[in-house]
């Protein structure tokens, strides 16, 4: 199954940080040999300041060695750098805890920058040390705390560049201390900061690395989000809202196809939500025949059992293999860092899946074969379709005849004045707003001038 | 053939020698036909000079007198014909007069005063004239009275044009006469003078070669005489120099007098400097512009180019520019004359490369491709090709980036239609070579390699032409290698399509034979759907030919073409051997549009729906074919494919499979019997869904082995095809698992529920119509309600999906298929070339 494990291609665009809890992940899940996987522990520790940390992988790795020297100097150093950062932002945190100044402190920035410095004698100097400080503390690990500092420097520092980049380290120490629902709106913000950056960067003169960079950046929310769309509740349908809009899935083709793994993943897992929420868009209500149609195209540059299950049941129709395909991939979902827990869910639902387009297509089924399509035993089959039919609508038109034992599934036609209707249906409404669309141009080109920017995004 | 060149021999000889001896005299802009004259004069006078030196000054002045008389001659007709009034024949006098005294003062004589009288006397006559003219209006006749207005118009031009001797001469007659007589003593004095060194040239030459007297060693003893030294070489290159583009000048004489030069060119500086002329003098050669250059001087021109790469790439301290200092071009130069330790020669190796890479096209496009010479002349693309590597390697070593990107395209334009076969033969002969660029096949191991980094060298550059082209030739070289997918999506990536009809013309070609072999690429893959919708769209411009430059504009799809637009178009096509065959293509095309419009025509069952058309060329052949009462066995590629069609309608997927596999044109394809089973399994599973379309509604169940059976296709196959359908909706049917057949439930429609349907439909388009309508009306792109029902949330998606890559394949190629059709259509045929590109992204 190790050739199936995405760790290796998809660390090179986290953080540092963030690869710990996947090669945490991949000492448990033994795919890799261990000593191997702390090796690599160890040398993506000894880049960072986690002094302690460290030493105890090399421990762990070495238990005859001696811990080298320069651990040592390097805590004195980490150390000593921390309390200079720390004197240095002293000044800003001592005014920003004052609750007067945060009730001083107003919405733009430029203001507030002005009334720390009459007031305070605060320097941008100064407040550029707060985001060294927040930096440094996320290098040796307290992430909590730099998510404070960078935060607060946000809040003042009208650098552009390094607001951005703030925002990456608040993002990741959200998703390092755990904090979802947080971790969720600033990955919404740090979206927004890099899809609206191409049209001011689009005047500046090197369009083409203006792109380029965005191409990155936007690479990089891709992998980044993962943490966050599946841990927090809602984030599978989030997932597939933020993926599957054209701009995400553009660069997930251009530049990392191996994230239709989770796409596909989701769109399985969210078959159910789906199914019961009625106010989600359409695109999540349609998610998987997107994604049929995505894990197509990529074909060729990348697939998995999880993306050929869904390509064997929803292009060739091919039930055999893709109920292999299926026992492959509950075994890739399992391992995966990101999908582990769901492994049973998405069982689930791929089951539910074929039996739908099983029952769809056929007329009479046996209710042994279609266990077998399941990999469920006969009995255990049997409940289960019959918790299928009692769940979903198909009561009226599915019966068992167990002396047979197969499944009779009627299902009439669609009468030709049902789909009349269907044609006809919004007809009134749509030709009522072009009335009105014809009488009120000049709100008509205000939604005009509008919409491209909506477009732009 | 000896006669007329020693005529034109002799008068460059001779005018060599009178510049020679007298610097202000040879005066080289003096027109044609004086200088023709004197030398004929010359020529005569030197044949029995050997006799009489005397002679030569009696005949000088004799022309010179004759001038004089022939002037006072003029003069005289004038003054005859102004007493009768005959302004006709006064203005072909003046003209004559004119020309004489032009040709005196080009032969640096003083004018003659007799002229500046005539001139002066004529104005007031022509006054008087014009006076007389206007009391009494019906004396004249109209030929009469133009005359007299455009002698108006002479005489005040020239009035103006000897404004200054006019003035000396009405002011000092008898002064300025007397200075002119002075003045043709000394004139004389210098013609002798003139053939006294020439006498001397020749006779020193004659000494070593006294008996041949024949056109070629006339001028070897002119030549020679002054190539002895350095210096001379300068001077004798400043005549040819500047005897180029002369309507009489003898441009084979002319190489023949720079190689010899070169022979005895003994610098770096003078070599260069040499064989800069004579190379441009080669390519002077062949004036006309749809003749070729005679090979054996392109082969020359090559080797010359050759050697001067070679010594500017040996030595550094010489450098070839485009833009230099002006500096004196009879001195010799060295490295210590120069300030900054580098001599900088005027000229552009580059345009040399480009041109004979031209030259070579040219002559393909004009050898007929059929012959042996033609083969014979492909050979000559090696050595071609060799000459464009040095010059790559020589500007990469030099590090001048414009010129080093031209010779990179250039390079790439040999290689990257070529198979592997033909590039590995063209790269081996590098290897030979002393100088090799920095990227060779063997050093990038595959022709991919080589393609790849050539071109990304070239997407570096700064020029955006280039880089079109490059990613263009890159995506050509994907796809002839069958790697459908990279170049698809190299394809969409540059967003080409939609700036390309902005391109100039052979960007535009350029193209359309990439799209054209993509096309193929993806039928060659199995791709059917996807060649069918690439192949699309230049097969509905019905100029499949023309749009590949691979043959002329066809007379009946638009007006009249102009004669320069008719020699451009020729101009732009492809010599025979970079052609993709246009009947291989046509079979690919249709044999495609068979396997996706058969089935579909199979499906619907009602008029309304039958218009809707996916392949049109197809459809129309199709009906064509239905029309014939008798239809004989095939001959053709496409009376095979009709027939195929017709079977595969049937459901006779048999007879289908033979006759496509027996078209011939296959075999030019380099995987053929890949692509035929490829096609065998199409037609099986296509005959399948026919099948099913056709008989549905005769069958309530059938059986799915007997089905496999019948289309020899695995079960599996056929119940995955089946559910496919079943799930897309295109068949009312579902699987009996357990009985192994496939139920049918098909409900006959009544007319009137027909009829609804049908309206139904009407209406929405009509809503949709209005719509669109309004939109336009609008300006705007869409939204101008927010509707927000399901529609327009659909229709904003869709509209992103256009823009998105997800559904490239259809979307992006059939999506812009109007759009691109129509650029086609538009034609490069009325669009001349130079336009700039537009910026390819």
């Amino acid at each position: 199954m190790a050739e199936y494990d995405l760790s290796k291609t998809i660390i090179p665009y986290l953080d540092r940080h963030l690869a710990f809890p996947l090669l945490a992940h991949l000492v448990e899940t033994s795919l890799f040999p261990v000593n191997h996987v702390q090796a690599a522990q160890y040398e993506l520790a000894k880049g960072t300041n986690m002094v302690d940390y460290a030493v105890s992988l090399f421990e762990q790795l070495h238990p005859d060695e001696e811990i080298p020297d320069e651990f040592s100097g390097k805590r004195e150093r980490a150390v000593s750098t921390n309390e200079r950062l720390q004197q240095e932002a002293q000044a800003l945190l001592d005014v920003i805890e004052n609750p007067d100044v945060a009730q001083a402190l107003r919405q733009d920035k430029n203001q507030n920058l002005q009334y720390l410095k009459e007031k305070y004698d605060l320097t941008l100097d100064q407040i550029t040390a707060l985001y060294n400080f927040g930096q440094f503390q996320y290098t040796y690990g307290n992430y909590s705390g730099a998510a404070d500092y960078l935060y607060h420097f946000r809040v003042l520092s009208t650098d552009n560049d390094l607001n951005t980049s703030a925002h990456w380290g608040k993002l990741a120490c959200d998703i390092l201390t755990g904090k979802w629902e947080t971790a969720l709106e600033e990955l919404n913000t740090l979206r927004d900061v890099v899809d609206s950056r191409s049209p001011s960067s689009l005047l500046a003169s090197s369009t083409e690395s203006a792109s380029l960079n965005q191409l990155h950046s936007r690479t990089w929310i891709v992998h980044w989000s993962l943490f966050v769309y599946f841990n927090h509740p809602q984030g599978r349908t989030l997932l597939l809202e933020t993926f599957l809009s054209p701009t995400y899935l553009n660069t997930i083709q251009t530049s990392c196809p191996w994230v239709l793994r989770y796409i596909a993943t989701a769109a399985i897992l969210s078959r159910k939500s789906a199914a019961s929420i009625t106010n989600a868009s359409s695109r999540v209500r349609h998610s998987i025949r997107e994604i049929v149609k995505v894990i197509q195209t990529e074909e060729y540059q990348y697939q998995d059992p999880i993306t050929s299950f869904l390509k064997e049941l929803y292009v060739e129709f091919d039930f055999e293999a893709a109920q292999r395909e299926l026992t492959l991939a509950e075994r890739v979902v399992a391992d995966d860092f990101f999908l582990g827990e769901f492994r049973e869910e998405f069982l689930d639902n791929a089951r539910y899946l074929i039996s739908e387009a099983y029952c769809r297509i056929h007329q009479r089924i046996d209710i042994g074969d279609l266990s077998e399509r399941l990999n469920l035993s006969r009995d255990e089959g049997e409940k289960w379709i019959v918790n299928l039919i009692r769940e979903t609508r198909m009561g009226a038109e599915a019966k068992i005849d167990l002396e047979k034992n197969v499944i009779e599934i009627h299902r009439s036609p669609l009468p030709v004045y049902q789909s009349v209707i269907e044609k006809t249906r919004g007809l009134a409404f749509r030709t009522q707003a072009l009335g009105t669309g014809m009488l009120q141009p000049h709100q008509a080109t205000q939604q005009n001038q509008s919409q491209p920017v909506e477009g732009a995004r | 053939m000896s006669r007329f060149l020693r005529t034109a021999g002799s008068d460059s000889s001779s005018s060599e020698s009178e510049s020679d001896s007298d610097e202000d005299e040879s005066d080289m802009s003096a027109g044609g036909p004086e200088a023709k004259k004197k030398g004929r004069f010359l020529r005569s006078d030197s044949e029995d000079e050997d006799t009489d030196d005397e002679d030569v000054k009696h005949v000088v002045k004799s022309t010179k007198d004759k001038r004089v008389e022939e002037i006072e001659a003029t003069g005289k007709v004038m003054d005859n014909a102004l007493k009768i009034n005959d302004w006709v024949v006064i203005s072909a006098e003046f003209d004559k007069l004119l020309r004489l005294v032009q040709r005196q003062s080009n032969a640096a004589e003083p004018i003659p005063p007799f002229f500046l009288k005539t001139l002066s006397s004529l104005e007031n006559s022509l006054n008087a004239a014009l006076a007389k003219e206007k009391e009494a209006k019906k004396k004249m006749n109209a030929v009469n009275a133009r005359a007299l207005n455009s002698m108006k118009q002479k005489v005040k031009k020239s009035t103006k044009e000897y404004e200054k001797e006019v003035h000396q001469y009405q002011a000092d007659p008898e002064a300025l006469e007397r200075e002119f007589a002075l003045h043709s003593q000394p004139a004389e004095a210098a013609v002798v003078k003139t053939k006294k060194v020439k006498r001397a040239a020749e006779s020193g030459s004659e000494d070593e070669d006294p008996v041949t007297d024949d056109h070629f060693t006339t001028v070897g003893k002119g030549g020679k005489a002054m190539q002895f030294t350095a210096d001379a070489i300068f001077k004798t290159l400043k005549l040819v120099h500047d005897a180029r583009g002369k309507k009489n000048t003898d441009r084979g004489e002319q190489m023949r007098i720079l190689e010899k030069l070169l022979e005895v060119a003994a610098t770096p500086y003078q070599c260069i400097r040499v064989l800069l002329a004579l190379v441009s003098s080669r390519f002077d050669y062949n004036s006309s512009l749809t003749s070729y250059m005679p090979i054996d001087f392109w082969l020359a021109a090559e080797r010359e180019v050759d050697q001067l790469i070679s010594i500017v790439a040996r030595d550094s301290a010489y450098s070839v520019q485009e833009n230099t200092e002006d500096y004196d071009e009879l001195l010799e130069r060295s490295l210590d004359t120069e300030p900054d330790g580098v001599v900088r020669i005027r000229g552009s190796i580059i345009s040399f490369v480009d041109r004979l890479d031209d030259e070579f096209t040219k002559s393909l496009q004009n050898i007929d491709p059929h012959g042996t010479e033609y083969i014979d002349r492909l050979k000559d693309e090696k050595v071609l090709y060799r000459t464009i590597c040095r010059a790559q390697a020589f500007y990469e070593s030099s590090q001048q980036q414009e010129p080093l990107a031209r010779v990179i395209m250039r390079r790439l334009e040999h290689i990257y239609s070529k198979p592997d076969a033909v590039v590995n033969a063209l790269e081996s002969s590098l290897s030979s070579s002393e100088v090799s660029p920095s990227v060779t096949l063997a050093s990038s191991s595959t022709t991919s390699g080589l393609v790849h980094a050539l071109c990304i060298y070239l997407y570096k550059a700064d020029n955006s032409l280039l880089r079109t082209r490059a990613i263009l030739s890159h995506i050509y070289h994907h796809a002839l290698h069958n790697d459908f997918h990279t170049a698809r999506d190299m394809l969409l990536m540059s967003h080409l399509q939609e700036s390309i009809h902005s391109a100039d013309v052979t960007t535009q070609i350029l193209y359309n034979r990439t799209v054209v072999q993509l096309g193929l690429c993806a039928f060659r893959c199995g791709l059917i759907k996807e060649a069918q919708a690439t192949l699309q769209d230049i097969f509905t411009t019905q100029r499949v030919k023309e749009l590949l430059a691979q043959g002329v504009h066809q007379q009946r799809f638009q007006a009249q073409l102009t004669p320069e637009q008719e020699r451009a178009e020729r101009a732009r096509q492809l010599p025979f051997h970079v052609h993709i065959n246009t009947e291989l293509l046509e079979a690919a095309f249709l044999v495609s549009s068979m396997l996706v419009e058969i089935p579909l025509l199979a499906s619907i069952d009602s008029e309304e729906q039958k218009r809707k058309v996916i392949s049109k060329p197809f459809r129309r052949l199709l009906d064509f074919a239905d029309r014939q009462v008798f239809t004989g066995p095939p001959e053709s590629t496409r009376d095979h494919i009709m027939q195929a069609s017709k079977a595969l309608q049937d459901g006779e997927w048999e007879k289908c499979r033979d006759l496509i596999q027996s078209i011939k044109i296959w075999s030019l394809m380099p995987e053929v019997v890949s692509v035929k089973e490829m096609l065998a399994k199409r037609i099986q599973e296509q005959g399948l869904r026919t099948y099913l379309f056709t008989y549905a509604p005769y069958y309530t169940t059938l059986s799915l082995s007997l089905l496999s059976q019948t289309f020899s296709l695995p079960l599996r196959t056929v119940t995955s095809m089946i559910s496919k359908m079943i799930w897309n909706e295109e068949l009312s049917a579902s699987l009996d698992q357990s009985t192994g057949v496939v139920v049918f439930h098909r409900i006959e429609l009544s007319r009137p529920q027909q009829l609804a349907q049908v309206i139904a439909d009407k209406i929405n388009n009509m809503v949709e119509q209005n719509e669109k309508g309004l939109d336009i009306k609008l300006g705007g792109i869409s939204g101008w309600g927010d509707r927000g029902d399901a529609k327009g949330e659909k229709r904003g998606e869709q509209t992103q999906e256009r823009r998105g890559r997800g559904d490239r394949t259809r979307g992006g190629l059939r999506g812009g298929t109007r759009g691109r059709g129509s650029r086609f259509a538009q034609g490069l045929g009325n669009q001349m070339a130079g336009q700039s590109s537009q910026r390819a992204r």
